[in-house]
């Protein structure tokens, strides 16, 4: 089992890291590691601002406190906006000023942008998972 | 005189299809395929690609066309894992962070028996390239090879694909099984045959008049493609297809012909066959099957890629900086995957 | 159909030069005929409103790369802006050789789809009427069932169409905001709300029209309307553009690896 060298907080697990790659076609988003940093993990919180609903890939652009009181506008990654427009979810899905949780790393640009490899509410619901029913209000909206 | 006029497309395709095999489409007992309202085949639909099938068959397989009962019920457990993986509502200690978007937000295909999308030759694998083609695609990029989905460093933006530079997936991939967006759409009008497929945004306007193709100069992504009909078989010919695109790591070359056939031989089914003749390429031609079911609720949505390329700009400036700290960077997808923090309901 | 039952079809349509001249005017639905490849002459996608001749943003590719005079297709004559959208323009008019979507390859929206250089073609077909543009492969699926709300903003909108007697109208919503009107930095915003009218008068034009609405740029609606003429060639079809590699080096080349000096 490997670990990460660094000083990092976060558990590595190859075994989970070779499930989900056995069980999915190979990862053929574009190439996200040329984007993002393996040494720089991020963990976001902060109010939703605004959400790009653009291909490739959605961006959903947060306000996040920093420990000293300031606030940064981060922009995160997520998947293709056609996949959950299929699914019943439009631009109106996701309120501006929702709490959003996400996890993930660093662009290598230095800028602040991360990918959103988990984005969840502040309870840990999956934004937009399922969400077949347009017309029900629980479909990727916080309560 | 429609029928002499039938006859003689059908003598005058004749040559073509001696060449080329043609696996059978047979449509369902009974089954007589509708019109549309000008009298021909009605094609239309949305045609996603949701048949999870590879392209390649692996080579364990051998000459086997299809997966065995136990192999198929195998994908399909395996899909049925992933979908409940996809909708899990909560995150969990279940799940990792890496660097890719959230695990649930893709399109998953569904199993399919069939073990490889190329049917021919008999071993489901793409015939070997001839020394031109390799030789092609090595001197690319001044012989570092073909630009990649994942490239090994970010130069410029030719060390990424066409596919992630937003130009075109090819012809071929853009009628084929992807992650996500795999919709196409077929549309018809007296005259013409329209094919759309979603990602990223092709628009093949097919007229079925028997007119020629356009000069030899004219290459292009998709080529130049003309259609007629046999029976109830659109059959689509592309010639004119520029060299930027291909399969399997070959490239057209001014040779190639493709030839397309399709039926909608159920009401819900479309089959597929595309034949790649590209001698100067390939050692031989090779086709390609593909199943479509027909799906009236899947719609099509507008795939600005270039537009909104954000990974171009962040790779190459991504590059740079790394440049600057002159850091080495060798990303591997194994070692830097990490355990989400799941918060406690 | 049989060659006598056409002319038994044409026998009955009252003499017309056009009815001679086509064997149909109608499509399968019964609806005018809008078929074809079709391309705007003008000068619009330079500038919509008057103009001069006046040099290009780049002096390096002389004459050819300057704007030909035009008269305006803004019914009026101008384009009613609203004070700190007029600024707007003229600032991206000042930085239109980088800022112009048409130079990055962006897609074009609507209404420019329809008056740039390049043919584009209408597909009428049951599922729709289908938009076909030869630059860089947009395209529009113009629903005419019942109509349908936009989702997301796109570059080329959510097109629900319906016709006015002889009239197509096309109600487009869910633009982004981010592509020109032309190439003289004339925009509005993701407010923008266009209703197009086509009209096929004979065999060789279309009428088009675009109303255009955004209360947050224009101080009041204003109205294109130019005709868009058949490319007569006798084998016309849309051909490629695909942009994206023309316009990499104008996007990119600022970050590209530098050669070791």
């Amino acid at each position: 089992m490997k670990t990460m060298t660094k000083k990092s907080l976060w558990v590595v697990s190859i075994c989970t890291a070779l499930l989900l790659a056995s069980s999915a076609p190979a990862w053929a988003h574009h190439a996200f590691q040329a984007e993002f940093d393996q040494r720089k993990p991020i963990k976001l919180e902060g109010k939703v601002t605004d959400m790009e609903w653009i291909n490739p890939h959605a961006w959903i652009h947060i306000d996040v406190k920093n420990p000293d009181g300031t606030v940064t506008n981060w922009m995160v990654e997520c998947g293709s906006p056609n996949i959950m427009l299929r699914r019943g979810f439009t631009k109106r899905s996701l309120e501006v000023g929702t709490d959003i949780s996400v996890q993930g790393y660093q662009a290598k640009n230095g800028s602040m942008r991360a990918n959103g490899s988990s984005v969840t509410f502040a309870d840990g619901k999956k934004l937009f998972v399922g969400g077949s029913n347009p017309d029900d209000p629980n479909n990727g909206k916080q309560q | 005189m429609k029928h002499l006029v039938f006859t003689a497309i059908l003598f005058a395709a004749l040559p073509l299809v001696a060449q080329t095999p043609k696996p059978a489409a047979k449509a369902a007992k009974g089954y007589t395929a509708p019109k549309t309202p000008w009298g021909d085949p009605d094609l239309q639909g949305q045609w996603p690609a949701t048949a999870n099938i590879p392209l390649q068959r692996p080579a364990n397989l051998g000459n086997r066309a299809t997966l065995t009962p136990e192999e198929l019920k195998q994908r399909e457990a395996q899909a049925a894992q992933q979908a409940e993986g996809d909708s899990e509502e909560f995150a969990s200690s279940k799940d990792s962070v890496s660097i890719n978007p959230p695990g649930y937000w893709v399109e998953r295909g569904k199993p399919h028996a069939q073990a490889s999308l190329v049917v021919d030759p008999p071993n489901g694998r793409i015939p070997a390239l001839t020394p031109a083609g390799q030789a092609y695609a090595k001197s690319l990029r001044n012989g570092l090879g073909p630009g990649s989905h994942f490239p090994e460093k970010v130069d410029t933006w030719e060390d990424f694909d066409f596919y992630s530079r937003c130009i075109t997936r090819g012809l071929v991939s853009s009628m084929l099984p992807t992650l996500y967006n795999f919709g196409n759409e077929i549309v018809q009008a007296p005259g013409i045959v329209v094919i759309r497929n979603e990602m990223i945004h092709e628009t093949r306007v097919i007229p079925l008049d028997g007119r020629p193709h356009v000069g030899k100069a004219l290459q292009t992504y998709i080529g130049d493609s003309r259609g007629h009909w046999e029976g109830d078989t659109l059959v689509v010919e592309t010639t004119n297809l520029n060299n930027k695109t291909g399969t399997g790591g070959g490239y057209f070359s001014d040779a190639a012909v493709l030839t397309e056939r399709f039926r909608r031989v159920a009401k819900d089914e479309l089959t597929y066959d595309l034949t790649v003749n590209d001698p100067k390429t390939w050692t031989a031609p090779f086709t390609i099957h593909m199943p479509y079911k027909e799906d009236p609720s899947y719609k099509i949505y507008e795939y600005a890629c270039h537009e909104g390329n954000y990974m171009m700009i962040d790779a190459l400036t991504g590059a740079r900086a790394l440049e600057k700290e002159g850091v080495q960077v060798k990303v591997d997808n194994d070692n830097f995957v990490r355990k989400v923090d799941a918060p406690k309901k | 159909m049989t060659a006598a039952a056409v002319f038994a079809m044409l026998a009955m349509i009252p003499s017309s030069g056009w009815a001679q001249a086509t064997k149909a005017t109608k499509t399968f639905d019964g609806h005018p005929d809008l078929g074809g490849i079709w391309q705007y002459m003008g000068t619009a996608n330079w500038d919509l409103q008057d103009h001069p001749a006046e040099p290009g943003p780049m002096w390096q590719t002389g004459a050819i790369g300057a704007v030909p005079a035009g008269q305006s297709v803004v019914e009026g004559g101008d384009i009613p802006y609203l004070p700190a959208a007029a600024a707007k323009k003229k600032q991206n008019f000042d930085n239109r050789r980088t800022q112009d979507p048409e130079a990055k390859c962006y897609l074009p929206g609507i209404p420019r789809a329809n008056y740039m250089p390049y043919p584009f073609q209408i597909v009428q077909s049951p599922r729709g009427i289908l938009f076909v543009y030869e630059y860089a492969t947009a395209n529009r699926m113009v629903n005419m069932g019942k109509p349908q709300e936009a989702g997301s903003d796109t570059w080329m909108g959510t097109n629900n169409g319906h016709w006015e007697g002889d009239t197509l109208i096309v109600d487009v919503t869910g633009l982004n905001g981010l592509a020109w009107f032309d190439r003289a930095g004339d925009f509005a915003s993701s407010k923008l709300h266009v209703v197009e009218r086509f009209t096929r008068p004979d065999p060789y034009h279309l009428n088009y029209e675009a109303t255009v609405e955004d209360p947050s740029v224009f101080s009041r609606p204003w109205k294109i309307s130019l005709p868009l003429y058949k490319r007569m060639e006798k084998n016309a079809q849309l051909l490629e553009f695909k942009c994206v590699e023309f316009a990499e080096e104008l996007l990119y080349g600022q970050f590209k690896k530098q050669p070791a000096k």
